[in-house]
């Protein structure tokens, strides 16, 4: 009893810090708004997915590296959901933005559907919007006449791009598998499309296309559960790298290092595993920048009120040469 | 009604308690044999030693974890921070391994000692505001999932080859996880049955009141319970991480759920008070099964939900007749 005492007591003083902490750090951003306000710099929101993914993270570092560099130019109001699937809280969170008269909003969207209504309401209250890395669905845009700008890769080209490189290693009719992103994902279902393009062009034999829900254990689950059924198999081309390396530690554990696997995202982890030989190749859609494209793109509709277009940002394919 | 049946007649129900043995696992076994054969028929590929050792491969961190699970669900709580427990613990070890360079022994002590913290800390937080594990489980998923995400920075950490050769060492063509899980079950069962705990957390899950006022203070065994799955979740998250040579800072997301239909599935209650160690055993085995042979057979990701869904479901049903055919020929109620 002395002993739980003790902990409780611990406890009110942890949470007492916590408390004040979070109070304290709550000033700290009051006060940058208010100087934000004087200077008469825009307010851009950068509405991301879930930053719990490696890729938002690295989009949202290069958005703050940026605003840090034209720190007179705009103030970032970053906001990330949950998990990819959140599209209330996502909503939300643009309802938000709307209430708190930002000049533009910068979003990566987790429904290229869903959130149509909620950013046409955004721009009908004068709202810059800018669409990110998961496009908006065009007959849904059209539907509710929005046009709304897309600045992001294609992740069809980038797919065909690994797939066509891939195809160079093996011969005419050899089969390959397709391990699939999220159910539904749009960039996911570009991917796939992207690969099947290539391998199609190519006449390999597509022998199975399943989903490991962009995870990496869960593509160590698939491919592992695969390859006694698939004996021939000679190639998997992955929509992520997380299921890349899951691939690769599937192809390990069952001693067929010969099956080649592709990647899509430059993740750190991948570049390793292709410097040693594992993965063959990734696809880089230069995270870092999709973010400071849309928010250069927000600041320049603004300042010159230009009528906004779809703007493309470059994919590279990432293999064992270009990382010496 | 029959309850009183079974006590009077000594000898017989010794004979009774072994028929119930067999008969306790056979409704597991018979899915298990009709998932094989289903699949088997249907994709005959699937029904090679390939498969077989690939399960094999793939199941032991959700059969650690189902151990700790069962112990949970016996003694009435539930743990639903397992997920996110693994995740944190991985995070650490491949932090700990790729920044720091710490040698590969401290650095999964340090893991697993994480792990077994988070479980205390659930087990202390409960007992001392009398909490239902279910909030305070809750609240750790959330808690050890923003750790993960502070530790690795939301990145995937790659650690290489050091690592992976616990998962790629094999004795008599069993992977060391393999052997390590199996061992793990081995224990938990004689743990349970066996031991002066084990029955505490019987007497704990079916009557804590009675256990109070016959002079038990059931505390020390709920914190036990917490702790040992924190830190099974942790011998997990070192399987896992050897598996994959990396630890992804979503690794385990969902798992929670994953391992409770299995222990579930394998006839352990969720009102507490029994329950089997071998039984979630073959629990996570048929979800795993069904797993491997959806994928072999290349169904569609909406059918494999609607599959496994319906699977789990007819699996507790199974159980429901094979326990009133046990009650009926063992003539007592309890297992």
């Amino acid at each position: 009893m002395k002993i739980c005492n003790q902990i409780s007591r611990f406890f009110c003083l942890f949470c007492s810090v916590t408390i004040l902490l979070m109070v304290s750090s709550c000033g700290k951003v009051e006060q940058t708004k208010s100087t934000g306000q004087e200077a008469k710099r825009f307010r851009i929101a950068l509405i991301m997915k879930s930053l719990a993914n490696e890729f938002f993270k690295t989009m949202e570092d290069g958005a703050k590296v940026h605003q840090v560099q034209h720190t007179q130019d705009y103030e970032l109001l970053s906001n990330g959901i949950r998990n990819e699937q959140d599209v209330m809280g996502q909503n939300a969170m643009v309802e938000q933005m709307i209430a708190q008269k930002v000049d533009a909003i910068v979003i990566a969207p987790a429904d290229s559907k869903a959130l149509i209504s909620v950013c046409k309401r955004a721009q009908d209250a004068g709202i810059v919007v800018v669409n990110i890395d998961n496009k908006f669905d065009r007959a849904t845009l059209e539907g509710k006449q929005a046009k709304i700008p897309f600045v992001g890769p294609d992740n069809r080209k980038g797919a065909r791009l690994a797939g066509e490189y891939l195809a160079k290693q093996l011969k005419t009719g050899n089969e390959v598998a397709i391990i699939e992103g999220m159910p539904g994902a749009f960039n996911g279902e570009q991917r796939r499309l992207g690969f099947e393009d290539a391998m199609k062009t190519a006449e390999m034999k597509i022998v199975s296309s399943q989903t490991a829900r962009w995870e990496m254990n869960e593509a160590s689950k698939v491919v592992g559960a695969l390859l006694p059924t698939q004996p021939k198999l000679k190639a998997l081309l992955c929509a992520n790298d997380s299921m890349a390396l899951g691939a690769a530690s599937a192809l390990r554990s069952a001693n067929r290092l010969d099956v080649i696997v592709i990647g899509f995202d430059n993740i750190s982890a991948a570049q390793e595993l292709i410097k040693n030989g594992r993965m063959l190749c990734t696809v880089d859609q230069h995270g870092d920048k999709i973010a400071v494209f849309g928010i250069e793109y927000a600041l320049e509709i603004l300042r010159t009120k230009k009528a906004p277009t779809d703007q493309e940002t470059p994919v590279d394919l990432i293999t064992v040469q270009n990382l010496k | 009604m029959n309850t009183d049946g079974g006590k009077t007649a000594g000898d017989k129900r010794y004979k009774t308690a072994w028929q119930t043995t067999g008969l306790e696992y056979l409704s597991l076994i018979a899915v298990m044999a009709a998932l094989v054969v289903v699949f088997g028929i249907i994709e005959p590929r699937f029904f090679s030693k390939a498969t077989f050792l690939q399960v094999a491969n793939d199941v032991p961190a959700v059969v650690i974890i189902a151990v700790g699970m069962t112990y949970v669900l016996i003694i009435s709580g539930i743990d639903l921070s397992v997920g996110s427990v693994l995740g944190f613990s991985a995070a650490l070890l491949g932090t700990i391994l790729t920044r720091y360079h710490l040698p590969l022994l401290p650095a999964i002590l340090c893991a697993i000692l994480a792990g077994a913290l988070c479980g205390l800390i659930n087990g202390l937080v409960s007992v001392r505001w009398q909490l239902p594990s279910f909030i305070v489980t809750l609240g750790m998923l959330e808690i050890a999932r923003g750790a993960t995400h502070m530790v690795t920075q939301s990145r995937t950490v790659y650690i290489g080859g050091k690592i992976g050769a616990i998962a790629s060492t094999h004795i008599l063509g069993l992977s060391v996880p393999a052997i390590l899980a199996i061992l793990i079950v081995i224990i938990g069962q004689i743990v349970l049955s066996k031991t002066v705990f084990g029955r505490y957390m019987v007497a704990v899950g079916t009557n804590e009141e009675a256990v109070r006022l016959s002079g038990v203070d059931p505390r020390p065994v709920k914190i036990g319970v917490f702790t040992i799955i924190g830190l099974l979740s942790a011998v997990a998250a070192v399987i896992e991480t050897s598996r994959l040579e990396a630890s992804d800072p979503n690794a385990g997301n969902g798992l929670e759920l994953q391992v409770i239909a299995a222990v579930v599935i394998g006839g352990t209650s969720l009102m507490g008070g029994k329950g089997s160690v071998v039984r979630s055993f073959f629990g996570v085995l048929i979800i795993a099964i069904l797993g491997a042979g959806l994928i072999a057979i290349g169904v569609r990701d909406e059918t494999k939900r609607l599959i496994t869904g319906v699977v789990i479901v007819a699996a507790v049903i199974l159980d429901y007749y094979r326990r009133r055919l046990g009650r009926k020929s063992a003539g007592f109620g309890k297992e």
